[in-house]
């Protein structure tokens, strides 16, 4: 990893050796978090805080949105976005069995919090850990929607009409 | 590239896996099941603070087994030692496990190459479960790494029995750390 962030083939900005371990890189907390407010109907409603450098105190069962601090990609790996065993010892889940990140996607990765016991969360705080993984096979350009946000971003799955058509190509 | 199980029995034999107790008969296609220890750790605190150590209770689980309710965290442990300075191994829940709505870890698959001990299961349950003692729980994969190995050294190491999470440690050196 440490060799192909010099080669510009892995980014994590900022980026500090001693983040590196045997076989994944520690990635921050950001600052910016969404806690979930209202289910309108039809989608979840989230209100936006800035966590406070005294910490924030998430309940057990809702969801929060919240980003890395660093900006996090490559052009050549694919990425799984995990949590820490220290984080998971305590219960807290970074993502919502949605870990695989896209050969070339590139942005503050969107984490997806629950906890299963009241815990506290600090700004800029460890949190959790990235890895990569060799492709097998040509790799096509990443030509999602999130991949490129460096904001906690809310579920797009509902937005359109064609996503949920089952006959939709 | 993942090992097959008939890799994995190899690299056992080899030495280059270690997973004791050992029983061929655990081996799966790419993976080893793994079965729970009998220690579970509960936190005792109202809202868990990395900064701070956490206050916890260890409880045995009696053989008529424990019950766990519907969003009940703990921790558990395997009963086999495993770790490789070769591969990397990831813990899974048995789809068995799973169908029960039994986390049995918490976004964090990734053991290290080169940590060597009993596992920690950090067991979430989304529905009432009773668990029993050396109950086929989990299962460890093994991945071949690319580029050069650096082994773990971390606090972690030749665990025991289940280990609760040591963040405190982590606060006292290199939190805040600033660009």
């Amino acid at each position: 990893m440490k060799e192909e962030v010099k080669n510009g083939h892995i980014t994590i900005d900022p980026f500090s050796l001693d983040q590196v371990n045997p076989n994944s890189c520690n990635y921050r907390l950001g600052s910016v978090l969404k806690v979930f407010d209202k289910f309108d109907g039809n989608k979840s409603v989230f209100r936006e805080i800035k966590i406070p450098e005294k910490g924030y105190v998430l309940e057990p069962r809702k969801m929060y949105l919240a980003t890395t601090k660093e900006v996090i990609g490559s052009s050549k790996y694919a990425m799984s976005l995990i949590g820490r065993s220290s984080m998971g010892r305590y219960g807290l889940f970074l993502q919502c069995s949605a870990n695989l990140g896209h050969t070339t996607s590139k942005h503050k990765w969107t984490l997806e919090i629950v906890a299963a016991m009241p815990i506290k969360l600090y700004p800029g705080m460890i949190i959790g850990q990235v890895s990569f993984w060799k492709n097998y096979g040509s790799v096509e350009k990443y030509s999602g929607r999130y991949g490129f946000l460096n904001h906690p971003q809310e579920s797009f799955a509902l937005d359109k009409q064609e996503n949920y058509d089952p006959n939709r190509k | 590239m993942i090992l097959t199980g008939n890799k994995i029995i190899e690299e056992v034999e080899s030495g280059k896996i270690e997973i004791t107790p050992f029983d061929k008969n655990r081996i799966t296609t790419n993976s080893y099941d793994l079965s729970l220890g009998e220690t579970i750790i509960r936190y005792k605190a109202e809202v868990i603070d990395p900064k701070v150590e956490t206050p916890y209770e260890e409880i045995k689980i009696p053989s008529d087994g424990m019950v766990l309710n519907q969003g009940d965290f703990v921790l558990g442990h395997s009963n086999e030692r495993i770790g490789s300075d070769f591969y990397v191994p990831m813990i899974h829940g048995k789809s068995g496990t799973a169908r029960m709505g039994l986390f049995v870890h918490v976004t964090a698959d990734l053991i290290d190459i080169g940590s060597h001990g009993v596992t920690t299961f950090q067991l979430y349950a989304t529905l009432p479960v009773r668990l029993y003692p050396g109950i086929l729980i989990a299962q460890v994969s093994f991945w071949v790494p690319f580029g050069d190995i650096v082994l773990y050294k971390g606090k972690y190491q030749n665990s025991t029995g289940p280990r609760p999470s040591m963040t405190y440690k982590d606060f006292k050196y290199d939190i805040f750390k600033k660009d």
